[in-house]
């Protein structure tokens, strides 16, 4: 059976035909062919256009014209035969359907659906919430961006796809998604929560329509994201994240490139490069920030004695990155990317014995992670910055609580802690809730309680001994000359940002208002702390409750035909 | 940033207004600082920029008792238009203005006739304005949807980048010599028995000859310990703004019975707004966006122009509009020596530059002012106050 294909249109115009798997995204089967150069941007700053980057839906950089709708993202949008999908320039709206559109009537606005708990994030500590919430008898209501469940860690392969799982890893996923879909919890899978109102006015797509919900209670699992690296080229075409290059094996079974450079900080990257190097990709490098872990014996030995299962698949990582011949640079920073003649990317790492270049035709960059706490901070949770990880988390009470009564932050969102500590934070979090709601707790669900605390603990010490032996300087805009993009929704580069703060000194709002940066797609999500840990470096600036941009709907881009087809709100001015 | 311990005039309030105010009065030559009481804040630094010039029949409809007032007011939309034109070309600085025409449109033959009679007032008043019909609006602005009958065109009103038209004033008061201090709020005024003010911030004193209020709604408090009642009143608005589009929206379009204002920015995002109501949260009264706004103002904006609903909206935010009485709150506070006010009494980015130099002028005690603002006095609301 001949495989099914879309039509790719490129800058040129030309069409040309590209196979995929039935499953695969937009962008891994136009990266299977070797199609990097998705759009073109406003400014067009670096000479070369954007692709994929974050890989998740996040970044918002991998636009692309869908069968005549603009600026869908290529990465969470499914391939389907006969697609035609287009290169785009900026704004990338040419072929706006001629037809009527569909006008809403004037039905009134729906009342609030009314759910006990709502979970935001169908991850490791979602489904671990769904789960025991369910065994408590709640009725539950799961909202997951994407179509599989399983989240950023589990990365279970494409819906469709028919593949096995690689590992146990992706096994231990599946089980954890069967036992949630299961459990009689209402799972909505691609579903964008949009709209944060106040808890009891939350606002999401369904992929249908737009619903309000007024949860009783709310558990946000929303996971976490690259912390951007942001250095000369690094949204040039190729250069993605490494979860994003993940991704593209794991869940599509395509290579992010045939040559690939991992470069970061912390154990994903010597586990990504080893998946690569395993299917079939050179991986040039590893390139790790961290100096070697000899230089840090006590670290080592406390994550081991933490969990030396865990301790002993790392070391099995990175025995297999020796045993294929891929360096692992150690104390090494990746410092610019450019392109090189021969169309490859050509990058300058820094290291202990100098700079040295590699060429590669994919980059992977993974500096650690940002929590996801945008629908958090929306709905009013109070946050403080982690100083010693670079983050800002939610206060939390021991049962995971936030400021908000009745509104819960478990896993990566919360502060990184990783996914098995998520899936312990899930039980306590669906059990506090239940507790709230007047539920009863059975008795071997209460049981459970103090076992997840005991396994959180033990996570939690894995966790901080792993960072510890990880433990290196963040870039933040060092590495940015006055020509690199810091926010890349709107171009702004690191010099025009220096110019509007050396003209008066402004707080991260004025600097929006006079550069832009933070008002595009991925609503200040790269660039906020970035910025809030610029002026608290250089203005004194407190990294407090408000020092990131004022959180406020919609939290993602959502299309107005979406919105409208809610109905009329019942106060019409 | 530190308090000088004194200077000439002070300008409290950052947004357009105060900015434009101190710009006339360093232009004079005059020593001048602008306050400004946080880096977040609402009024101009949230505008959206549209140049309004007919009558907004929001307000006619919301505050009736106002009109007379709005009307009166008329021929300063006019001059506050022209003044926008000229001080883009005084700057030097594009504000991406664009003066393309306004369309208020009607839905029903009873308001379109609502539009022609006020039409026809305007016409009476300067105004340069038409009324339309479906297929002139079709030849026109073929984007209005069929729900659209008519509407009423005036050719003044436009719209303008605010980012940059901000920037570029303050830079040129910079640029003269004018102080900034941001994030200063000042608490309280106090008369000097040797004349003058002292005002009162956080960081301490300030000696000020002479003070502006261009503090939009925060000047009647300022105002009352003084026993003046100014009621100015905060008014949060919410605004949507869409993903960038090829051009779509020519004009700055606007609803006869319904609150929408509809434009397109340089850049291609579609701004939508028109008055739907935010709320003031926390202890620092930030404005925040509501529901059934967001939702509401899209659907609406959708109606009129269905392709909208084509676009995604990216972002919306919350900012300050001051309502009075539609009318200025401009000029000397009798018996208050050196005490003024600048407060447009809506439309206030539009009125903006003008308030700025009428204002900057009562302060220089010019006397060729092109307004008699005097209906403006701030103490016009003495009797109000009596009667309360």
């Amino acid at each position: 059976m001949p495989e099914p294909a879309l039509t790719w249109h490129d800058a040129d115009g030309a069409p040309r035909g590209i196979p995929f798997h039935p499953g695969q995204s937009v962008a891994a089967a136009l990266t299977a062919a070797g199609v990097r150069d998705l759009r073109a941007t406003r400014r067009g700053l670096d000479g070369e256009g954007r692709g994929l980057h974050c890989g998740m839906g996040v970044c918002q950089d991998c636009l692309v014209e869908v069968d005549g709708t603009p600026n869908l993202r290529a990465c969470v949008t499914k391939a389907l035969p006969g697609m035609q999908v287009r290169h785009q320039d900026f704004p990338g709206v040419a072929r706006l359907p001629l037809g009527p559109v569909p006008v809403p009537d004037d039905a009134p606005l729906p009342a609030q659906e009314v759910v006990d708990l709502l979970i935001l994030g169908g991850g490791a500590g979602g489904l671990s919430a769904a789960i025991a919430a369910r065994r408590c008898g709640l009725d539950v209501l799961v909202v997951e961006e994407r179509t599989a469940l399983g989240g950023q860690y589990y990365k279970q392969p494409a819906p469709g796809l028919g593949a096995a799982a690689l590992d146990a890893q992706q096994a231990e996923g599946a089980a954890l998604a069967a036992t949630a879909e299961a459990s009689g919890a209402r799972i909505l899978r691609g579903a964008e929560l949009w709209g944060a109102f106040d808890l009891d006015r939350i606002a999401l797509f369904d992929g249908a329509r737009t619903r309000l919900l007024a949860p009783r209670a709310m558990i946000v699992a929303a996971g976490s994201y690259e912390r951007p690296h942001v250095v000369p080229g690094w949204t040039l075409p190729g250069v993605m994240t490494t979860g994003a290059g993940q991704t593209l094996w794991r869940s599509h079974r395509v290579l992010p490139g045939r040559r690939v450079l991992v470069a970061g900080n912390g154990p994903l990257n010597i586990q990504v490069a080893c998946e690569l190097a395993e299917a079939g990709a050179a991986v040039v490098a590893v390139a790790e920030a961290a100096a070697h872990p000899a230089t840090r014996p006590r670290a080592a030995l406390a994550m081991a004695a933490a969990d030396p299962s865990l301790a002993i698949k790392g070391g099995r990582y990175v025995a297999a990155l020796r045993r294929r011949g891929v360096p692992l640079l150690h104390g090494t920073v990746l410092t610019a990317i450019a392109r090189a003649p021969d169309g490859a990317l050509r990058a300058t790492l820094r290291g202990p014995r100098g700079e040295t270049t590699q060429e590669a035709d994919a980059v992977l960059l993974g500096y650690g992670f940002l929590p996801s706490h945008e629908t958090l901070r929306a709905l009013g949770a109070e946050c403080r910055f982690d100083a010693d990880r670079g983050q800002f988390v939610p206060l939390r009470d021991a049962a995971l609580m936030t400021t908000v009564p009745g509104l819960y932050a478990v896993g990566d969102c919360a502060g990184l802690g990783g996914a098995p500590a998520a899936r312990e934070e899930g039980i306590l979090a669906a059990l506090a809730v239940a507790r709230q709601l007047g539920r009863a707790v059975a008795p071997d669900v209460a049981a459970e309680e103090s076992a997840a605390r005991g396994r959180l603990a033990r996570h939690r010490r894995f966790q901080a001994a792993l960072w510890d032996l990880f433990a290196a300087p963040r870039a933040g805009l060092s590495l940015a000359t006055p020509d690199t993009v810091v926010c890349r929704c709107e171009e702004v580069t690191r010099g025009e940002i220096e110019a509007a703060l050396a003209d008066g000194a402004p707080a991260l709002g004025e600097l929006k208002r006079r550069t832009r940066c933070g008002m595009g797609r991925c609503q200040g999500r790269y660039c906020a702390q970035l910025l809030a840990e610029h002026l608290a470096a250089t203005q004194g600036r407190p990294l407090d409750n408000l020092a990131l941009f004022a959180p406020r709907a919609p939290v993602k881009p959502i299309a107005i035909a979406d919105i409208v087809a809610l109905g009329t709100p019942e106060r019409l001015p | 940033m530190t308090l000088p311990r004194e200077v000439d005039v002070a300008v409290i309030g950052g947004g357009i207004v105060g900015l434009c105010t101190a710009l006339e009065l360093a232009r004079a030559g005059t020593e001048v600082l602008v306050l400004d009481d946080a880096a977040r804040l609402g009024g101009t630094t949230a505008n959206a920029g549209s140049l309004h010039v007919q009558m907004q029949s929001r307000f006619i409809r919301l505050y009736p008792d106002q009109v007379p007032g709005l009307e009166a007011s008329l021929p300063l939309y006019v001059a506050a238009a022209r003044r926008w034109a000229e001080l883009e070309q005084e700057l030097g600085t594009g504000f991406e203005r664009k003066a393309s025409g306004g369309l208020m449109v009607a839905e029903t033959p009873e308001s379109y006739e609502f539009l022609a009679r006020k039409c026809e007032r305007e016409k009476r008043l300067g105004l340069q304005v038409e009324m339309l019909g479906r297929a002139e609006l079709a030849r026109i602005a073929p984007y209005l949807g069929e729900a659209v009958i008519g509407a009423e065109f005036c050719a003044e009103e436009g719209k303008l980048n605010p980012l940059l038209a901000n920037q570029a004033v303050r830079r040129a008061l910079q640029a003269l010599g004018g102080a900034l201090l941001p994030e200063t709020r000042i608490e309280r005024l106090e008369a000097d028995p040797r004349g003058g003010w002292t005002l009162h911030a956080g960081t301490g004193p300030l000696r000020a000859g002479r003070v502006v209020l261009a503090a939009g709604a925060g000047t009647g408090a300022l105002l009352a310990p003084l026993g003046l009642v100014v009621p100015t009143v905060a008014e949060p608005l919410h605004m949507n703004v869409t993903e960038a589009t090829a051009p779509l929206i020519g004009h700055l379009v606007q609803h006869a019975e319904r609150m929408i204002t509809l434009k397109q920015l340089s850049a291609g995002q579609c701004v939508i707004g028109g008055g739907w109501p935010a709320r003031l949260h926390g202890p620092q009264q930030h404005p925040t966006v509501e529901a059934s706004s967001l939702i509401g103002n899209l659907r609406l904006a959708s109606h009129i122009v269905p392709r909208l609903a084509r676009l995604r909206l990216i972002r919306a935010w919350a900012g300050v509009n001051t309502t009075v009485d539609g009318r200025c709150v401009l000029g000397a506070v009798p018996g208050h020596a050196g005490l003024f006010t600048a407060v447009p009494g809506d439309a206030g980015y539009t009125l903006g530059p003008l308030v700025g130099r009428l204002a900057a002028g009562a302060v220089l005690g010019r006397r060729d002012l092109d307004f008699d603002i005097a209906p403006f006095s701030p103490v016009r609301f003495a009797g109000a106050a009596a009667l309360a």
